[in-house]
């Protein structure tokens, strides 16, 4: 497994008397397209701006390939904050061009590559367009350019699919392929958990500023809790009370989805229902991401 | 995936401040509240300086034209009309009928005919007392020179009374005072008009939420910096405009007699305004740090607002009696010197003294201001929403 490129090691900030963030930790790899999801409050916003520097941590540290990040290298992520923001008078393109110069480009490689990413968002016939002139979903696509424009090292996205429409997710969430790809780590946070799921080579979970579960998403199906469908027409209604571990969790006709506790021997449920009767149907349900999410959220909110 | 790529060198790579400088100053020479503002002033200005020459109509110079024999008289003539604080124009006039014509006309103010022992002085309904004075004495220098008496004896003879006052006027005289208004509410609007725009420029990247990303590229210090730098830039530019037309204006309007629209003295107020620039952008920079919506700006900056208001109560006071110790104090407080020592030196003679001590003390106060403004400012950048208090944003 490659060494991990961007490292938050237990990172922990407080806000007079509300933690935001407790000990968090995780890594992302180089070409590692990372989700970061958690219910609103979680952390994920204050984690991505102690990443960025825009806030100092009071505890922890965050590496760059081995080591601490310094101001210079900071400047080579590319950063969505949450609450959104660009020069509403300035032109597009010239915006654009303009971050790429702070960001270390000149001003000719700042503006071709201003205008290339405008093409790439079908944004190009409003380069000379004022911001404010713009739609809120194209303002989210320029805002995405601009974390994009000075071809960072590291991306740091807080919610960047938030407000678009599907056409214009499918060529965000192709770009973030196409950087990961490119060998860029990219962290984003999202509540879309499909997508998430559909996306991310890992997913972290974080509630109440903790990492509670962190991995592929295969990873995380494999610690908690399993599903079956079983469809046992015969069986009288409370055919499954003495099984152990085993909780119903819904009836559709005489077919029962029932949840395993981890560790659970799916075969000890598979003889109660025979034990019935002719068992018609026993099928394996993997849980989505959301499942997951709402299991481990409920865990670590009990 | 290497380091190498977080290498930023390179000469073709502006620094940041000047990147921030730069977009500052592009952005406001767009905005029409610039255009405007430029075309507004030079039109104030230009028409104050037309209306203070057609006032000081009186300076201009008497045209006196000499034919035939008594353009001997001509060089002495000058001097002694200089003598005596008569502001003249000397000709040659060949033909005494077209001369007075000319007189009559109105292009030709007297004209002399005759020898030079025995002038005759032609003009149309008056003539001025010192000019008829100084031809008088030339006419009696060229009679005893006639008489056999050496240029030297003549010139002891004809000696002026030395005159010394015991109480001399105020130099100053109306054209002075209200030239020196003028620049002194000029100066008053661009220093407000500069001093706001810096601080509606603080809150903007705080309104528009742009902080957070710039702030994860630039430090805090050098984005006040290159936004000072900037705006500053913009106000010295449109001066630079005012004060060009204001120039052109004083030498076709022959006005330049007044001391407050000299060369030395415009120059010398773009300086002023230089420096109160600074302090005032320092000063609003730093309180506009602490809010974060373009509707709490004037609030915040309301303290400073009420002391360039009291500087321009101070510039009547200082009109009206520029002596009083008040005006003398006030006018070397850092806060106040840029506009009342700007409209001292136009109206009267200041002590090199008192103007090395105000510069001294107002460059001092943009020392210390910077450095408060630059830490107000790194800390309370990113406080977004609720106004930061004065005490938090100075700790961090």
């Amino acid at each position: 497994m490659a060494d991990p490129a961007l490292e938050i090691d237990r990172i922990a900030k407080r806000y007079a008397d509300v933690v935001a963030v407790d000990g968090l930790t995780f890594e992302v790899r180089a070409g590692e397209l990372f989700g970061f999801v958690g219910r609103n409050g979680a952390g994920k916003t204050t984690t991505m701006r102690i990443t960025l520097g825009v806030l100092a941590p009071d505890a922890g540290v965050v590496r760059w390939l081995g080591v601490p990040l310094t101001f210079e290298a900071r400047r080579r992520i590319g950063y969505m904050p949450e609450e959104r923001g660009l020069y509403p008078k300035m032109h597009v393109a010239e915006q654009l061009a303009y971050l790429g110069e702070l960001h270390g480009m000149t001003g000719a490689e700042a503006r071709n590559a201003a205008l290339g990413w405008l093409d790439r968002f079908g944004l190009a016939d409003r380069r000379d367009a004022e911001l404010q002139a713009l739609s809120l979903g194209n303002q989210q696509r320029v805002q995405l350019a601009a974390a994009l424009v000075f071809g960072p090292d590291v991306l740091v996205l807080d919610e960047p699919f938030a407000g678009l429409d599907p056409v214009a997710v499918d060529v965000m969430a192709g770009v973030l392929r196409e950087r990961a790809d490119a060998g860029v780590p990219v962290i984003f946070s999202s509540h879309e958990l499909e997508l998430v799921e559909r996306l991310c080579d890992r997913v972290g979970i974080v509630e109440r500023g903790r990492m509670v579960a962190c991995g592929t998403v295969d990873e995380l199906r494999a610690g908690g809790q399993q599903r079956r469908w079983i469809d046992v027409p015969g069986a009288p209604g409370d055919w499954d009370a003495g099984v152990p571990g085993v909780r119903l969790v819904r009836t559709d006709g005489s077919r029962r989805l029932f949840e395993l506790d981890g560790g659970v021997d799916d075969q000890v449920l598979l003889q109660a229902a025979l034990a019935t009767g002719p068992v018609r149907a026993f099928e394996r349900v993997e849980p989505s991401l959301g499942d997951l999410f709402r299991t481990v959220i409920g865990e670590a909110g009990a | 995936m290497n380091a190498r790529s977080f290498g930023l060198g390179g000469a073709r790579h502006l620094p940041t401040i000047v990147l921030v400088a730069r977009r500052e100053v592009r952005m406001r020479l767009r905005s029409r509240v610039f255009v405007g503002g430029t075309i507004v002033m030079t039109v104030l200005v230009v028409v104050g300086i037309v209306a203070a020459s057609l006032l000081a109509g009186r300076t201009t110079p008497v045209r006196i034209g000499f034919s035939g024999g008594s353009q001997a008289l001509e060089r002495s003539f000058t001097a002694t009309a200089a003598a005596l604080g008569a502001n003249v124009t000397v000709s040659d006039i060949a033909d005494i009928t077209a001369g007075e014509a000319q007189v009559t006309a109105g292009t030709l103010d007297v004209l002399v005919t005759g020898s030079a022992t025995a002038p005759t002085a032609v003009a149309k309904a008056a003539i001025p007392s010192n000019v008829e004075s100084a031809l008088s004495l030339a006419a009696e220098a060229a009679r005893l020179s006639d008489a056999g008496l050496s240029p030297a004896v003549v010139t002891s003879a004809m000696a002026l009374v030395p005159v010394r006052l015991l109480q001399p006027p105020n130099p100053r005289n109306t054209e002075s005072v209200f030239a020196s208004l003028a620049l002194g509410i000029l100066l008053w609007i661009a220093l407000g008009q500069y001093g706001n725009m810096v601080a509606q420029g603080v809150v903007e990247e705080k309104a528009t939420r742009i902080m957070e990303i710039l702030l994860a590229t630039i430090r805090p210090s050098r984005l006040l910096a290159g936004k000072v730098l900037g705006i500053g830039l913009v106000g010295l530019l449109q001066l630079t405009i005012v004060g060009a037309a204001a120039l052109f204006a004083v030498q076709v309007t022959s006005v330049a007699a007044i001391p407050a629209l000299g060369v030395a003295s415009i120059l010398g107020d773009i300086l002023w305004f230089l420096l109160g620039f600074l302090l005032y952008a320092t000063a609003y920079s730093a309180v506009a740090s602490l809010v974060s919506r373009q509707e709490e700006v004037q609030s915040a900056v309301a303290p400073i607002s009420i002391l360039q208001i009291a500087g321009y109560l101070l510039m009547y006071v200082t009109l009206a009696n520029p002596t009083s110790p008040l005006v003398i104090v006030c006018s070397m407080l850092p806060p106040f010197a840029p506009i009342l020592m700007a409209v001292r030196i136009a109206a009267s003679d200041v002590p090199s003294w008192q103007v090395g001590l105000a510069v001294a003390f107002i460059v001092a106060s943009i020392g210390g201001l910077t450095w408060l403004a630059g830490r107000m400012y790194s800390n309370a950048a990113l406080h977004l929403g609720t106004r930061v208090r004065f005490m938090d944003a100075f700790r961090g």
